[in-house]
């Protein structure tokens, strides 16, 4: 404590010990004046006003206590003093800090009776030491990620699917949000076991919710209350588009040119000009069944260059290398 | 000690322990059982790989305890936090990242996203007085954590420990994209075989 609230008289004592013990008992009676300036002011002040409450109440005024500040040293266990969350107390943070507007000509306000700081919210129980403690104790419940999936690629190869989940943790009348109900689904379809006929079919099947460039196919559901029961929703999605896929209907067989999803140059007008066009290339006089006449046209190089390069066009679109190579195809056929 | 101890023991965890095979290829028999776990028991007994075991419902004493139920395996854990206020969602971010390095997480990307204002502009004054007006705004600032492959009991851990010290005034969104095996069920087609016996039996 400050020597000027106690008696006078022991100020010479107290210097007398300065004296005989050294600089050490001058720097600690100094920190603790630093400390305790403001309060030996308002102690004072509060003295004064205690007699004037009068003896007549029965309650006893409380004395003011020495702040716990006064107590603290520089290496003690911090994560003691504020082991949880708790609001900012004056006397138990021995920091010296100000917040708040500046009256004029002024500093902020100090951190004694300052609502500013015990608004806000602190993360004085939240000390690097704190969470290093912390850590320690939850480490014992953590288990390891796999060291063989160690990118990403790995991850999709031997766990194709992804469910993704939302949670929300907000304060408010109340803690539910409809939104964490909601799963999407996404799976890419060359890891699942599809040919090519139950691949067109399913993709056919989920319609917008696959994506061509990225092979994936997304399902979000959303209709069931739960998320475990939209979950499983999903799987069961899943697995009904996956094996209505490997059917084939009766009604599938009266697929029309007009229905494919690519271009496929066999019986198209395309092969038809081609050889039509050969055949009559050909030099009269031989007389050779139609038959074997267009296997053996379809079975030479230059018709099978043109085949790709026209089913290029017609499903990639144009673009320079295809018509550059549709040009070649169709020079070496006809001679040019 | 204690007083780390006394924080952990107000909610009961339980570990769980995985096991995992040097190789990489997956045994074909290696199932998603998270939702069957009773079908799991005769399973685990084998190391499969990626196989993990998944957590149970702890008892009195905060001990450590292995189930059977596989755990789950996370590819992307994404927390977003929002406040109006953003020195909070600086210190929050000090805290949530020391946690996870200490807990031995990959921090994927830690970043800011666009603080979001909303504005109102209302009448002064409760009747008349058109043209005084008062305005008002309210500003979310965010902030997002990434952490990139974790499991299902570490995520667990992690996000109660992170949901437990979220200050007043800042709401939280977790976003979790958990991988899974293809299912036994979609493995197969049942029809395929089905016209196959037909063909047959014709």
């Amino acid at each position: 404590m400050a020597a000027s609230t106690f008696c006078p008289a022991l100020l010479p004592l107290l210097r007398i010990n300065c004296k005989f013990n050294g600089v050490y008992t001058r720097i600690s009676l100094n920190r603790r004046a630093a400390y305790s300036l403001g309060l030996t002011a308002s102690n004072g002040v509060e003295r004064q006003g205690l007699p004037e409450r009068g003896n007549q109440g029965q309650r006893r005024q409380r004395r003011a206590v020495e702040p716990r500040t006064e107590r603290m040293t520089v290496d003690q266990d911090w994560t003691a003093v504020y082991p949880t969350a708790a609001s900012f107390k004056p006397n138990s943070v021995p920091l010296p800090v100000r917040m708040g507007y500046p009256v004029k000509r002024g500093v902020p306000p100090a951190k004694k009776g300052n609502l500013e700081l015990i608004k806000i919210p602190n993360f004085l129980h939240l000390t690097p030491e704190a969470i290093k403690k912390h850590c320690e104790a939850l480490k014992p419940f953590c288990t390891e990620w796999p060291a063989a999936l160690d990118s990403d690629a790995k991850c999709e190869e031997h766990f194709p699917i992804q469910v993704e989940s939302k949670a929300y943790v907000s304060a408010g009348p109340s803690l539910r949000n409809p939104n964490a109900r909601i799963i999407t689904l996404t799976v890419k379809l060359s890891s699942l076991n599809l040919d090519e006929h139950a691949r067109k079919k399913l993709i056919r099947l989920s319609g917008e919710r696959y994506n061509k460039d990225t092979d994936t196919l997304t399902i979000t559901t959303d209709s069931c209350p739960m998320k475990q029961q939209n979950y499983d929703y999903a799987m069961y999605l899943l697995t009904v588009l996956y094996h209505e896929s490997w059917k084939t209907e009766a009604w599938e067989k009266e697929k029309t040119r007009a229905d494919m999803e690519e271009y496929v140059w066999e019986d198209s007008p395309s092969q038809k000009n081609i050889l039509e066009t050969l055949l009559r290339m050909r030099p009269l006089g031989e007389k050779e069944e139609e038959g074997e006449v267009r296997e053996e046209l379809l079975g030479r190089v230059e018709v099978q260059e043109y085949k790709d390069s026209v089913t290029k066009l017609k499903n990639e679109g144009e673009t320079e290398t295809n018509m550059q190579q549709y040009k070649e195809a169709v020079k070496k056929l006809l001679n040019i | 000690m204690t007083a780390s101890m006394r924080i952990a023991s107000v909610r009961l965890l339980s570990k769980t322990r995985h096991y995992f095979s040097s190789e990489v290829a997956v045994q074909p028999g290696a199932r998603t059982v998270h939702h069957q776990p009773a079908s799991t028991r005769n399973v685990c007994l084998i190391p499969v790989a990626f196989l993990h075991k998944g957590r149970a419902y702890g008892t009195q004493s905060s001990s450590v305890t292995v189930t059977e139920e596989p755990d789950l395996l996370f590819q992307k854990l994404s927390v977003l936090v929002k406040s109006h206020d953003k020195a909070v969602l600086d210190s929050y971010e000090f805290f949530a990242t020391l946690a996870a390095k200490e807990l031995g997480l990959t921090l994927a990307k830690v970043f800011e996203p666009p603080k979001n204002i909303e504005r109102l502009t209302l009448l002064k004054s409760v009747h008349i007085f058109k043209k005084h007006r008062v305005q008002y705004e309210m500003r979310t600032h965010y902030r997002c954590i990434e952490i990139s492959r974790i499991t299902g009991s570490t995520s667990r851990v992690y996000l109660e420990y992170i949901q437990r010290n979220l200050p007043e005034g800042v709401a939280m969104e977790v976003t979790k994209t958990a991988i899974e095996k293809v299912p036994d069920h979609i493995q197969m087609p049942l029809w395929s075989v089905q016209s196959q016996e037909k063909q047959g039996s014709q």
